[in-house]
């Protein structure tokens, strides 16, 4: 699901390297919501102490179509690196530990290019883009990708995709020079992945910007809340037209009266012997649940409970002793609880049905 | 010693980065139905420990091997005790350091099914890391609910109690007798909250964009909406909204059955051993006598009487089998139970919507 994408054109792009032929085909950049977490959590552990710099870098890393039209950013992770006015830094050493690490716990998954945290494409760009790219440490023959955040105070966040195309004046500036191409990207997530990020807002519309995990009951109530609210708004709406305060639309009329169409038309009977049903089944597994729950618990209790005292201690301390008379009184003692034990349980195991259990019982004592 | 004091009280909550949370639940929903575990970073401040982040573990390709989706899943729930994977931590949280996240392990995430983690290899896992650092937890994201609709990611630590019988590895009636441990202190669970940095908040409030203008344009075409569905925000969902009730019933039927199953196991394995004892007792008292009556006879005869205590070496009395699976088994049949009244309480609500929608009165 795709909750932001924008409207683009896609040309051929230019001076594409001829190398290879998938070097000229449209690419689409998918981000997942967590590999921008990590970015933006990135941005904010920026290290402001020893560099000059503003922005902070790492590697994409995630998977790649079979035809290589599309790519998919899984997830991040940072690298150090120092910047100031003429020399740019870069760990490679770091790099490289760092992605034999992340691809061991994700094998399918692949080095996709860098991101920073602003808009600014310089010369250090470049370089590091022509790092990212080189067939040696890089993505070669695929184009890496290059994704900006902006992650200025009191402005929006805005991402944006790149790749790039090798351009330079002389063959000894190659190395430092190059085009970037922006590319659209989109934001996808899974079902799943739209529980997580419901929190996620949940926490973010807080004051204290966190907030507890809740439970189903309380997130159907905030739902249904919500869901009301937007029905009274509808119907707000099309309480105005009806009241000439409003101009009406009939493409909005006409989808209003599509939606109510998809209403059932099921008789009456029918539902209620449908909701019936269910309601039952619902309650017969919630019954049966509660029911295994009190017996297992009372199994617990009975198991450990010291009914008689000097059964469980007896056996063992006693027969040290080798008094015969106390030992033959433990004996007694013992079997009578045994006794007793068995019974208790085969009485509770009777009550699910324990006639067909106690049979296989027996033969399962003797094969052990 | 007020310090101490402090130091060593249990933290109260278990406060999650969305960074976390999204890369648990990204890790987990990928490698469903396989189990999937990871470690978690961060440091704990006044109680409430802080998880900033967290990578998971290596996962051990067995298809390669013969393929079976649940030696996979063994293995991902080994993993985090396992000495390779010890080693990793350490190798990556180094690498994290770097990069100023916070470098301290503080426990480890693993994914379930309808809540049916409560076995013993969690125990063994979360025992692991409590030992070293008893500040540590085990979140467990629940695929299967998360994706109806509400993330459920809960956090748990074993209770002190626990952790000083499972030291000790013994479990018999007797010694939990002593101890009054029952059932349900063997895991605590910990509130969890969700946490947003500043600038994830604002991002965060960006998606979906909200509209530019307070009135929008009327659309012109029913086809101009379908084009441009509405952007519904994350969060409250609609999702938790949704009717289906038959996979959740047959799920938890299913896992409820295997617990009675895991039940009686363990009770035939308990009575056995009863059995066996009362056997070997009688057969003691039984040689007891004899001897007995035949020290007699050599007293009688003036000779010397034999030992009576040579029985320890000729008969044997069994183990008593642990109580610790049994234990576990009704903490995880109560966890279902739980989980089966929260469903009853959901769905009911939303079929009385339902049919009062469809039935006006």
């Amino acid at each position: 699901m795709a909750v932001e994408q924008e409207h683009f054109v896609h040309l051929a792009r230019p001076l594409a390297p001829s190398s290879f032929a998938a070097g000229s085909a449209p690419l689409t950049v998918n981000l997942q919501p967590q590999a921008i977490f990590s970015v933006v959590d990135h941005a904010v552990r920026r290290d402001i102490r020893d560099t000059q710099s503003t922005r902070v870098i790492g590697a994409l890393v995630g998977t790649r179509s079979e035809d290589g039209s599309e790519v998919e950013v899984r997830s991040t992770f940072a690298i150090p690196h120092t910047e100031n006015e003429d020399q740019v830094e870069v760990d490679v050493e770091y790099q490289k530990n760092m992605l034999a690490l992340t691809l061991k716990a994700s094998p399918r998954e692949t080095l996709l290019g860098w991101y920073t945290t602003s808009h600014e494409l310089n010369s250090f760009s470049a370089l590091i883009q022509n790092f990212f790219a080189s067939p040696e440490t890089g993505t070669f023959p695929h184009p890496a990708v290059h994704l900006t955040i902006s992650t200025e105070p009191g402005a929006p966040i805005e991402t944006k995709t790149y790749i790039s195309a090798p351009v330079a004046v002389s063959a000894d500036r190659a190395a430092e020079s190059c085009l970037f191409i922006e590319v659209p990207h989109k934001l996808l997530f899974t079902d799943a992945e739209r529980a997580a990020l419901g929190s996620a807002t949940a926490a973010a519309t807080t004051e204290s910007r966190s907030a507890p995990v809740v439970s189903d009951i309380e997130s159907l109530t905030q739902s249904l809340e919500t869901l009301s609210g937007l029905l009274e708004r509808v119907s707000g709406y099309v309480g105005e037209v009806l009241d000439e305060e409003r101009d009406g639309s009939h493409a909005l009329g006409q989808y209003l009266m599509n939606a109510l169409s998809l209403a059932p038309k099921v008789s009456p009977t029918q539902i209620e012997h449908d909701f019936n049903n269910h309601i039952q089944d619902v309650l017969m597994v919630s019954y049966l649940a509660n029911t295994i729950r009190t017996q297992i618990d009372l199994a617990q209790r009975l198991a450990t409970a010291p009914l008689a005292s000097g059964f469980e201690a007896g056996p063992g301390k006693d027969g040290k002793d080798g008094e015969e008379g106390g030992g033959k009184q433990q004996d007694g003692g013992a079997g009578g609880r045994g006794g007793r034990g068995g019974r208790g349980r085969g009485g509770r195991g009777g009550g699910r049905g324990g006639g067909q259990h106690r049979e296989p019982r027996e033969p399962r004592e003797n094969g052990e | 010693m007020a310090v101490d004091a402090q130091k060593d009280a249990p933290f109260k909550s278990a406060q999650v980065e969305s960074l976390v949370v999204m890369k648990i639940v990204k890790h987990c929903s990928s490698s469903f139905p396989t189990t999937a575990t990871g470690s978690l970073v961060g440091m704990d401040s006044n109680g409430v420990i802080e998880i900033t982040n967290a990578f998971p573990f290596p996962t051990v390709d067995v298809s390669s091997t013969d393929g079976h989706q649940s030696d996979a899943s063994a293995l991902a729930a080994a993993a985090p005790r396992a000495k390779a994977n010890t080693v990793y931590q350490n190798e990556m949280i180094r690498h994290l350091k770097e990069v100023n996240v916070d470098a301290n392990n503080v426990g480890w995430y693993t994914s379930a099914t309808m809540g049916n983690f409560v076995n013993l290899g969690f125990i063994e896992n979360q025992y692991h890391y409590q030992r070293d650092n008893d500040k540590t937890v085990a979140l467990v994201h629940d695929v299967s609910r998360s994706s109806q609709g509400t993330l459920s990611l809960r956090a748990f630590r074993l209770s002190p109690e626990f952790m000083a019988a499972y030291k000790e590895g013994k479990f018999t009636t007797e010694s939990l007798q002593k101890s009054k441990l029952t059932f349900r202190d063997v895991v605590v669970e910990v509130p969890v909250i969700v946490h947003n940095s500043h600038l994830l908040t604002s991002f965060l409030h960006q998606i979906p964009a909200p509209p530019e203008e307070p009135e929008m344009p009327l659309p012109a075409s029913v086809d101009d909406i379908q084009r441009q569905p509405a952007q519904l925000p994350a969060h409250p969902s609609f999702d938790t909204l949704d009717l289906s009730i038959d996979p959740f019933l047959e799920k938890t039927c299913d896992l409820l059955l295997d617990s009675i199953e895991a039940h009686y196991s363990d009770l035939n394995n308990h009575q056995y051993y009863q059995r066996q004892l009362t056997r070997e007792q009688f057969k003691i008292s039984q040689w007891q006598a004899k001897r007995k009556a035949e020290n007699a006879a050599r007293l009688a005869a003036k000779q010397a009487p034999l030992p009576e205590d040579e029985w320890q070496r000729l008969f044997k009395l069994p183990q008593e089998p642990s109580r610790l699976e049994g234990m576990l088994n009704a903490r995880q049949v109560e966890q279902y139970s739980k989980q089966v009244d929260g469903f009853t309480a959901t769905i009911t609500s939303k079929m009385f919507a339902v049919r009062g929608n469809l039935l006006p009165e």
